[in-house]
């Protein structure tokens, strides 16, 4: 504190708050809110890079043949680790740092975000220079993991503050940005490892060092724009409902006491139920597609299915969210299990007519209900629990993730080489993969069911802090 | 100037995620 600073009647001083400083980001009455999304998509558009991870696995796996695998080169399944441990990282790092993403302000997480998934790639790119492996692991899993966990949670309650009128179709904007940065993030990294391509490197050190000045630079633009609202702010001409909702309280849960409650749990169950079964299928888009459409179906076709399924992703995070704030959320789930469940239970049928449109059409909607439950999950929170503390709830919710992370993929894979191992044939051998997603679905609409209001008994008393 | 402002934020998040996604569609044809 500077001697000559002026100090309030409490002691405290009035100095201007710093650039970092959550006082500092404090929006003034009449500020625009749609300033503010830009900030938070700035972000998201930066860590959905993580969806596309998988661009860079097979050039990973030739740095030192350049043109194919050497003998000393890493092998396909330890570069899968990376993104592993990334998601891994995701989720500890917004369930352990989510208290202090709410206390510290966005500004602050956004920029500590940046600092990590840019550095993530920087280490990274050491690794590779090096070819050490686990520099891969410390920089882009680990440090690049925090930074997309950190990144990920920072900016979603400040816009549901922004737009208490409109929670789902806040958290819808910010959420969509994830599914969107892998539509960059793909065609960007074949762009940079064409341009780095030489007889001596394929690219991709050099791409790496690229990808995170870019992705720190505009993941600080983010964190120069966001701002919070004023403490008591309300948009013009709004007024809280006075009718109450019986899932929309307007009270708070401190996240200390949020944590130890069914509606939680419920709420972790809907969550991974339903990533469970989305990220399943996406992370075997391509070959079932081939393999139930044998002939029919190119590589470079399956790999159009993939991006065709990340923009459903992307549009449904959006539409979705924004549609949860009509239909309620513990509809909207509700729809998402029993539509489901459906498709789910068509695709089989769709498979033997042998009509890929439909089967792009039906796996674009379970796309679609996979990227909605990540968007609608944030809103539901804060209907459950208030906004004090959403935030950091919703880091904790976030571990559902991690998990679901790891068993859908296993799941999928390990069902359909048990068929195959058994004689299935391979058009045929996701069949039983798809009924086991219904069921999954089942018990997703079961915890959803049984999603109730917070006992008043529960809710938090003191002012917010 | 708050117009101008809001503009150019939505068009500096918006222009690299229109490009994304029209390389997306552009690629999505092949499979038709």
């Amino acid at each position: 504190m500077s001697a000559t600073a002026p100090v309030g009647s409490a002691g405290r001083s009035m100095a201007r708050p710093g650039l970092w400083d959550r006082d500092r980001t404090v929006a003034p009455r009449d500020y625009n809110r749609f300033l503010v999304p830009p900030a938070a998509l700035a972000v998201h558009l930066s860590i959905g890079q993580a969806y596309a991870f998988s661009t860079f696995n097979l050039p990973l796996t030739k740095l030192l043949g350049i043109t194919e695998s050497a003998p000393a080169d890493w092998s396909l399944k330890q570069v899968g680790w990376t993104f592993s441990i990334a998601i891994f990282f995701l989720g500890l790092s917004a369930a352990l740092f989510g208290r202090w993403v709410e206390s510290a302000g966005p500004r602050k997480a956004m920029s500590v975000a940046a600092c990590c998934f840019g550095g993530g790639f920087l280490v990274s790119a050491l690794g590779i220079r090096l070819h050490e492996i686990d520099l891969l692991y410390l920089g882009y899993g680990v440090l690049g993991g925090c930074g997309l966990g950190i990144g990920y949670i920072s900016p979603v309650s400040t816009l549901i503050k922004w737009f208490p009128d409109r929670p789902g179709m806040a958290t819808g904007m910010a959420i969509m940005g994830f599914g969107g940065g892998a539509l960059i993030a793909a065609p960007l990294s074949i762009f940079l490892m064409d341009q780095f391509k030489t007889a001596e490197s394929n690219g991709v050190f050099e791409s790496f060092i690229a990808m995170g000045v870019i992705y720190f630079v505009f993941m600080m633009f983010g964190a120069a724009i966001v701002r919070v609202p004023p403490g008591d702010w309300k948009p013009i001409g709004w007024t809280p409902s006075v009718t109450p909702k019986k899932l929309v309280t307007s009270a708070n849960v401190h996240v200390d006491v949020a944590w130890k409650t069914r509606q939680f749990w419920l709420l972790w169950g809907v969550l991974c139920m339903n990533v469970t079964a989305g990220i399943g299928v996406l992370s075997q888009a391509s070959p079932m597609i081939q393999e139930m459409f044998p002939d029919r179906v190119t590589a470079a076709a399956a790999a159009s299915f993939v991006g065709l399924l990340s923009l459903f992703n992307m549009g449904g995070r959006f539409v979705w969210a924004s549609a949860s704030d009509y239909l309620g959320r513990k509809n909207t789930y509700f729809v998402f299990f029993v539509l489901g469940i459906l498709l789910y239970a068509l695709v089989p049928s769709i498979g033997q007519a042998g009509s890929r449109g439909l089967f792009v059409l039906a796996f674009g909607v379970i796309l679609s209900m996979y990227g909605g439950g990540f968007a609608t999950i944030p809103a539901y929170l804060r209907d459950i629990f208030g906004t004090m503390h959403v935030g950091a709830i919703h880091g904790r919710l976030l571990t559902a993730w991690a998990a679901a992370g790891v068993l859908g993929p296993v799941l999928v894979s390990y069902i359909r080489d048990f068929q195959i191992h058994h004689g299935v044939p391979k058009a045929q051998a996701y069949s039983v993969t798809m009924y086991i997603m219904c069921g999954l679905l089942f018990i997703g609409l079961l915890c959803n069911l049984g999603v109730r209001a917070v006992a008043p008994e529960l809710h938090h008393r003191a002012p917010e802090t | 100037m708050d117009r101008l402002k809001l503009t150019l934020l939505w068009l500096i998040v918006g222009l690299p995620l229109a490009w994304g996604v029209a390389k997306t569609v552009q690629n999505a044809i092949k499979l038709f």
